[in-house]
């Protein structure tokens, strides 16, 4: 496909999953995908982390080979507008990527607790439930979680992903944020609750697909 | 270990600002009383160490140091100490200067008592061609700076600069010279719910760093100053619109009230408040909609810092040393409540989340400044009860060999950074 047909058919965008309508509406249109560049802002840092079945990885090889959505979360999250909210905006996202073709074996999630005294292995299994099972959605979504705080550290460091531990030292709190990590591993979007819909994400991820494109297409 | 109870914190829902004039994108609003105010200060040559440094104001009324300086971390430099911002989670705070290129990151986070300057970014000038960087604002994870000049010819031609949280450059941004884009900037600011980006415009080095007197007596040189504002669309970072504003618009300030879509600014030689609002049909348009002071006598209207609720705005005016409130119920008619003169030159103004206090600074530019008596540098704390400014305290910045005082930003002890090494 030349590359304007592909920006048309991009463009044209998925067809929009139900679970968008359960989302806050976005007050603006988003620029067509490839009408933008993002930048690198970063690399995702590394370090050690957890799957659901306790066995021990490289956060680097969650990290390439497929465009990623990464976030943090903890599962005892229960502000609407939190966590709940990144789980409300993956999902839509999954049945966007499902109902379309070209995205399907494109992409990632990754869930990362930033509580690891609380989010076990077994714990981020029960959160998951069937979503840690492709499903035929072209899509694999993990879940995990670090051993401990000290191997957590780095990369809430790494991300700048704030949290703060409360006057009473018994609380930690966070601001939502959302990475969009390209296949070698560079942060080259941040979404804050403000900018966090998957109308404005999808449109990254065709962004990141249409530069790959460009790239290879190059003599 | 102190991974027990987790509570998110979001910005949906609520204003999207911190103490009403910050990035949208800032963590950790600070709804209470307010520890610190940091106050980036221009050093004088002869007093103290001379130097452009950070200080820090006890201001919690419950504090034994109630009005004292608590803390001051000179940069070594004297460059025209101007403007400062956080990064998106509050631990650092950017300040530079107008007369170079340096930037000055401090960290805020460790502890916000005693900020520490850990880093300087010195490829401003290098990487992007620009000089004198302004505004410093928060987008996720990355700074955008918006600079006066530039390195070539220290006009007002200039732009902005996108830098990582870790201080590395990523890209820069001309500000449009056409389409009816003069090539100038001043301030910015984010309305994230309609992806766009306001730009301001004000002069470049040539004419900030020369003598006022001087200069407002230089026909030719008195051209160069901005004359627009520009409506950026957010994601792809290009200028969508560009709006007549004669006058030098200065700081911007978008409404925090999540039903409104509209943002205000001071244009500082002409003396009006313009509005910038979608109309009927949904166009992003300009339009004066107010006066501030009699704009004959040339008040100069510098900061302004609107409440919260952005149904009132406070402007502050140099040379008549006023500070003035306006009942912004309805924006397209701004309608003076309020006035009080504050100082015999006044500048920036801050005010708390509630509105309950507000912090005025001295100094605009140091060849602007006024001379002999009326050259106070100070930082003034007033109680504000709806109709009344009660003065509270103040620190003399002469007296205290500091310097003059102009941007400032507020602290509190709660936003110590979490990630120390548990």
């Amino acid at each position: 496909m030349k590359s304007a047909a592909l920006l048309a058919a991009l463009v044209a965008g998925p067809a929009l999953a139900h679970h968008f309508e359960l989302l806050p509406p976005l007050e603006f249109v988003p620029p067509p995908p490839g009408s933008y560049e993002l930048h690198r802002i970063m690399p995702a840092p590394e370090g050690r982390v957890l799957d659901v079945d306790g066995k021990a990885a490289r956060l680097s090889s969650y990290l390439h080979d497929r465009i990623t959505l990464l976030g943090f979360i903890y599962t005892t999250c229960s502000d609407p507008e939190g966590c709940p909210l990144a789980y409300r905006v993956f999902d839509a996202l999954r049945e966007a990527i499902a109902d379309t073709p070209r995205l399907r074996g494109q992409v990632r999630f990754v869930t990362l607790s930033f509580d690891p005294a609380r989010d076990t292995p077994q714990v981020m299994r029960r959160y998951a439930g069937s979503r840690v099972v492709d499903g035929g959605a072209g899509l694999r979504w993990y879940f995990l979680t670090t051993g401990s705080a000290r191997e957590l550290l780095p990369l809430v460091e790494g991300f700048g992903q704030d949290v703060r531990v409360s006057s009473s030292g018994r609380e930690l709190s966070h601001v939502l944020k959302v990475f969009l990590i390209d296949r070698r591993g560079d942060i080259r979007e941040i979404y804050s609750s403000n900018f966090l819909h998957p109308q404005s994400v999808l449109n990254d991820i065709e962004t990141l697909l249409l530069e790959e494109r460009k790239i290879r297409s190059r003599p | 270990m102190r991974w027990f109870v987790l509570a998110c914190i979001t910005a949906i829902g609520v204003a999207h600002a911190d103490e009403t004039c910050n990035s949208p994108y800032i963590s950790q609003l600070i709804k209470g009383q307010e520890d610190y105010v940091y106050v980036w200060t221009l050093g004088v040559e002869g007093l103290g160490d001379g130097s452009d440094k950070l200080v820090t104001i006890d201001v919690n009324p419950r504090s034994k140091r109630y009005g004292k300086v608590i803390s001051k971390v000179s940069t070594g430099a004297r460059v025209e100490a101007h403007h400062m911002g956080f990064t998106d989670d509050r631990r650092y705070l950017w300040a530079g200067g107008l007369s170079d290129d340096r930037i000055w990151v401090f960290d805020v986070g460790r502890n916000p008592a005693a900020p520490k300057l850990v880093r300087t970014i010195s490829d401003l000038g290098e990487k992007s061609g620009f000089l004198g960087p302004h505004t410093y604002y928060a987008l996720p994870g990355r700074m955008l700076v918006q600079a006066l000049s530039n390195m070539q010819d220290k006009g007002g031609r200039t732009g902005m600069a996108l830098y990582n949280n870790k201080g590395e450059f990523m890209t820069s941004y001309s500000m449009p010279t056409e389409g009816g884009g003069d090539g100038y900037g001043y301030d910015l600011a984010v309305n994230p719910k309609q992806n766009v980006l306001l730009t301001s415009s004000f002069t470049g080095y040539a004419n900030y760093m020369r003598p006022l007197g001087e200069l407002i007596k230089d026909a030719e040189a008195m051209k160069n100053f901005g004359n627009s504002m520009v409506l950026w669309n957010l994601k792809t970072m290009k200028p969508a619109k560009v709006f007549a504003v004669p006058g030098a618009p200065l700081e911007i300030r978008w409404s925090l009230n999540p039903k409104d879509n509209w943002a205000i600014t001071a244009a500082a030689l002409t003396s009006k408040l313009w509005l910038v609002k979608q109309d009927a049909k949904g166009q992003w348009a300009a339009k004066e909609v107010g006066t501030v002071g009699d704009p004959s006598k040339i008040p100069l209207p510098v900061d302004i810092s609107i409440t919260r609720d952005g149904k009132g705005l406070w402007v502050n005016t140099f040379m008549d040393g006023t500070t003035r409130y306006f009942d912004l119920s309805n924006p397209e008619a701004p309608k003076q409540t309020y006035e009080k003169v504050t100082g015999k030159q006044i500048n920036m103004i801050s005010q708390s989340w509630d509105g309950k206090r507000l912090y005025i600074t001295s100094s605009l530019l140091a060849n602007w400044d006024k001379g002999g008596a009326d050259n106070e540098q100070f930082i003034r704390g007033f109680a504000w009860d709806g109709s009344e400014l009660t003065p509270k305290f103040e620190v003399d910045f002469t007296k205290e060999k500091l310097g003059r005082p102009h941007h400032m930003k507020l602290g509190t002890k709660a936003q110590r950074a979490t990630v120390t090494g548990a």
